[in-house]
């Protein structure tokens, strides 16, 4: 591999991995701070590419509907947490696992009656269609390069929110104690909802930036939710900023397999996975 | 008496009772037989890892790598147009089988909680790309098994695996051995640490026994039992694919076993003829079988705290 | 609704079939049945849909060469899941009693499924699965396919390279038996006539991450791209290759999947893609145009070439029984007859092979305004070899 090849998949690589941030920062988040552990979490990146593919048919403009499917999304998380999630808090969490499991089939269902099985496609937004040069006969598409900067601003935002402000603070202290949150009169209630609500939408807003450059199928939300599991167990469930970690080396390693060794590339992350794990037990950045 | 509970004795009386007499009355539809056949074997590999998961504490989501591992073991050992002896090549299957759950537990067991679910998850599914993407093993489209082996011991042929209802009585076997071998391991004192060391760990440890020893030798039981439940799937059909083991499969096993309440073993066989009864029914009534299957599971971990068996069990103990 | 059936016959017909079950001797009158074994939910149900809706078509319009009997449909949902296929095969096959059973998609559930059918009364006809064993080794008397063998659409392609005067071709698939057997189909042809495979990548199934490799494709700089995907993946692919900005300097070829049903999605980024297949929508053919007709009145949309092999099927059983005459009790007579079947189908007139296969034309199209119009036919009545086919 020439260094000129070497960096163009580096960076094809990061890419890769900040996507996949974006998809796994809601599921570790929601595991940090509320303990579950959401099977589910796949479905909600279906469902924001699913509603952008809708929506984008109906008005027109990938904007509009990338606002109006995270509003939605938003919504259908705080239902599900009001409705089901709230009902198993002190239960054992193998209970949480199965509630999310028979999440998965009906949110498969609900997408095959809602919008059939056709596989789609959304358009790149026209003012972000073009591409720069990159290489003598390839150039790189600025839609990317912008999904790439959103993934950065998104993991920016949440740790500016998790570290610096009021609900971040409720959110770190409700993770390593209930009781004292509840003492200091903060509905922790509410606090679950939001969080549960956030991590949706992320999981949503991720299907959403990933739209235009993936094929919108029935199945892929299962597809991606290994490998979320994957990203988060390396960084350290429930850590931020080791999901932000393990997305970066899972997508450029994935991406150096894919090249090199084609056919071993399925088995490679989660031999690495494994390695990690026999020398930190706890991932990466575990608390 | 290994079944302390009235609960348990009464399902299990009607359940033996029922299932020993299903190939008399449906002799002549083959297809039942199977189907039936399928969900004894399914029960097996539930139980083994409702053992795992209830009892020892070990929630794997890679169970089934041991499930298919026990299909693809009898193939590769196997000549593929020679009849071989069932149980003989069923002890190697086993044995091997042990074997890889030693080296895989060992592995696995450094880790705990929610990692142990995720390097479990890990293994099996390197090891589903494994066969997936192997040539050599038939890749995504599986193998064929062309002969069915012999069951003879010492010359003497109880059972021919060819006739369902003969392959029925084995399957519902394996289901009795299974659970009586999983209740004496537990009633012993081997069992009894096993348990201590879920409920509080620290503590068993200080009275000087090797948790970890305790946990493996646990883990390879179970492997090993859902190794005979892979062996008994594949030759039913006389087939292996790799997505016998997907994380699919053992989430679903996982879904069984939590219907059935968790850690009862019975429960394990409530769980899996529930949810494969269900599933029955659903596909049979609507296209949009899915949602009726994920709204029963939503509705019943609402509603059965402890699974069926604990619902049985409030309303026959007193 | 009438997707929703009664619970109430299903239990009904469970216990009836549980209680007598008696032999299929199906006598004129007697009602038909047909078992349909095609993933409705999951990644391959569109297709499922969209073979069965051509299947039953068919027999609509055929309803007179039954000689009045009703035909019984069994549906059940693969799941594109092999582990299932055995079992939802016997229920066909020992339950129902079907007298022909469809299916399936996937070839992982083919295998499940020849296990249990393989030399059985019940006739089989595959509406999809293209893997070469089904009409190779494991190819049967009681098995037929109306589809295609996974050698068809890519072995003309070799030849299509050549003319266009590329030397140079990478070659990129997924690793599993479909995409296997269509990069080696390209090379059998491309190879013998002078061409060079630079590289041939195997990618794991079914991933999409295609980014990479199209990068790597930029890098090697060949004459030429062939490859197979399908669905999700076909759409990927070609939307990256366009994005990397390699449409419009190296040349895309593909087996005919790359750009069927996939058009919309893929919008401009498949203009100028050429591919081989034994059908095109537009495909100039009497039939053809009848059939688009006849399927957008009964469904409300464009039928596809899924829809196109499921109508096959179903032409397949109507005209065995027809001539017959309604007599299809004894099994061997069908198999004669349906082997000998020419059948007038949208994609073109075909007759099936000794190791059951259509022999058909393969056609080579290019997309254009969203369209695969056909330029030519790249090989006529092209025969599958039926490599280790013993009958």
């Amino acid at each position: 591999m020439s260094t000129e090849l070497f960096f163009v998949q580096l960076i094809n690589g990061l890419q890769y991995g900040l996507l996949l941030f974006l998809i796994a920062s809601g599921l570790t988040l929601v595991f940090g701070v509320m303990g579950i552990l959401n099977l589910a979490h796949g479905s909600m990146y279906m469902v924001g590419a699913y509603l952008v593919w809708y929506f984008v048919a109906v008005t027109g403009s990938f904007t509009v509907s990338a606002i109006l499917s995270a509003v939605i999304a938003l919504g259908l998380g705080i239902l599900i947490e009001r409705v089901l999630i709230q009902r198993l808090y002190n239960r054992n969490h193998l209970d949480q696992v199965l509630l999310t499991i028979g999440m998965i089939f009906v949110f498969n269902s609900l997408q095959s009656i809602l919008w059939g099985n056709d596989p789609y496609g959304v358009a790149v937004p026209e003012a972000l269609s073009g591409s720069v040069p990159f290489t003598d006969n390839s150039s790189y598409p600025v839609y990317r390069i912008f999904a790439a900067l959103i993934c950065i601003a998104i993991a920016a935002a949440l740790y500016f929110m998790v570290s610096k402000t009021r609900l971040g603070m409720l959110i770190r202290a409700g993770e390593s104690n209930r009781e004292m949150v509840e003492a200091l009169g903060v509905n922790i209630k509410s606090l679950y909802t939001i969080v549960f609500a956030i991590g949706v939408m992320l999981a949503a807003i991720s299907g959403i930036i990933a739209a235009p450059m993936r094929s919108i199928v029935p199945g892929m939300g299962e597809s991606v939710l290994i490998t979320c599991f994957v990203v988060v167990v390396i960084g350290g469930m429930g850590s931020i900023k080791g999901a932000f970690v393990g997305a970066l080396l899972v997508g450029v390693i994935s991406t150096f397999a894919a090249v090199l060794m084609p056919t071993m590339s399925n088995m490679v992350i989660y031999l690495f996975m494994i390695l990690v794990l026999l020398v930190k037990p706890q991932g990466l950045f575990a608390k | 008496m290994i079944f302390e509970k009235r609960t348990e004795r009464i399902v299990l009386a009607i359940f033996f009772v029922i299932a020993l007499c299903i190939p008399l009355f449906l002799e002549d539809n083959s297809f039942f037989v199977g189907k039936v056949t399928t969900i004894l074997i399914l029960a097996v590999f539930v139980m083994s890892l409702d053992f795992l998961v209830g009892r020892v504490g070990l929630v794997t989501l890679g169970h089934a790598l041991f499930y298919g591992l026990g299909g693809y073991l009898f193939v590769i050992l196997t000549p593929e147009y020679e009849a071989v002896n069932f149980w003989v090549y069923a002890i190697y299957v086993m044995g091997i089988s042990a074997l890889v759950a030693l080296v895989v537990g060992v592995v696995v067991l450094r880790t705990s909680g929610i990692y142990f679910i995720m390097i479990t998850l890990a293994i099996s599914q390197m090891v589903y790309y494994f066969f997936f993407d192997s040539l050599e093993f038939g890749g995504s489209d599986g193998l064929f098994i062309f002969m069915k082996p012999d069951t003879s011991i010492f010359g003497l042929s109880f059972l021919d695996l060819d006739n369902p209802s003969h392959f029925y009585y084995l399957s519902l076997l394996a289901v009795l051995i299974t659970l009586v071998a999983i209740k004496i391991i537990l009633r012993s004192r081997f069992g009894r640490i096993v348990e201590a060391s879920r409920l509080n760990p620290e503590r068993t440890e200080a009275l000087g026994y090797n948790i970890f020893a305790f946990r493996l030798i646990s883990y390879i039981i179970g492997s090993t039992l859902a190794a005979y439940a892979g062996l008994l799937f594949a030759l039913q059909y006389g087939y292996v694919n790799p997505q016998f083991m997907t994380w699919e499969m053992s989430g679903t096993a996982l879904v069984m076993s939590i219907l059935g309440g968790m850690g009862t073993i019975y429960g394990a066989i409530l769980g899996t003829i529930t949810y494969e009864g269900l599933l029955y029914i659903f596909e049979h009534l609507s296209d949009d079988w899915m949602l009726f299957m994920g709204g029963s599971i939503i509705l019943m971990v609402l509603l059965l705290r402890k699974g069926l068996a604990g619902y049985l069990e409030k309303l026959l103990e007193k | 609704m009438s997707r929703i059936k009664t619970l109430a016959s299903a239990v009904l017909a469970t216990t009836l079939t549980a209680g007598l079950s008696t032999s299929a001797l199906a006598a004129a009158g007697d009602p038909v049945k047909i078992g349909i074994m095609l993933p409705f939910s999951g990644i391959y149900a569109q297709l499922g849909e969209a073979g069965r809706d051509g299947l039953k078509l068919a027999l609509k319009e055929k309803a007179s060469a039954l000689h009045g009997s009703p035909v019984e449909f069994i549906e059940l949902d693969t799941e594109a899941k092999p582990s299932r296929a055995p079992e939802l095969a016997s229920s066909l096959l020992n339950q129902h009693e079907a007298d022909f059973v469809i299916g399936p998609v996937h070839s992982g559930v083919a295998m499940g499924m020849i296990k249990m059918l393989r030399g059985k009364d019940t006739i089989m006809i595959i509406p999809n699965a293209g893997s070469a064993a089904a009409t190779g080794p494991l190819c049967a008397p009681n098995i037929f396919r109306t589809s295609f063998s996974s050698w068809q659409p890519s072995y003309p392609m070799g030849k299509v390279a050549l003319d266009k005067g590329y030397k140079k071709v990478y070659a990129i698939s997924w690793n599993y038996g479909m995409g296997r057997e269509s990069l080696d189909a390209f090379e059998e042809s491309f190879t013998a006539g002078g061409g060079e495979i630079v590289e041939k990548v195997l990618l794991p199934f079914p991933s999409t991450n295609f980014q990479s490799h199209v990068s790597d494709i930029a890098a090697t700089n060949p004459d030429a791209v062939f490859t197979f995907f399908a669905g999700g993946g076909a759409i990927k692919f070609v939307k990256d290759y366009d994005a990397m900005g390699l449409r419009g300097k190296i040349p895309l070829l593909g087996s005919g999947f790359l750009t069927e049903g996939t058009l919309q999605a893929q919008g401009d980024a498949a203009e100028g893609v050429l591919t081989g297949l034994h059908y095109a929508e537009q495909l100039d053919v009497p039939k053809n145009r009848e059939f688009r007709e006849a399927f957008n009145t009964e469904y409300g949309h464009y039928p596809d070439i899924y829809a196109v092999q499921g109508y096959d099927a179903g032409q397949a059983i109507a005209n065995t029984i027809g001539q017959l005459e309604g007599d299809i009790s004894d099994k061997q007579a069908v198999i004669s007859t349906m082997e000998k079947l020419t059948i007038d189908s949208p994609r073109g007139e075909f007759t099936f092979s000794r190791a059951h296969n259509p022999i058909q034309n393969i056609y080579l199209r290019e997309v254009k305004d969203g369209v695969n119009v056909v330029q030519s036919v790249a090989a006529e009545a092209l025969e599958d070899p039926a490599r280790g086919c013993k009958l």
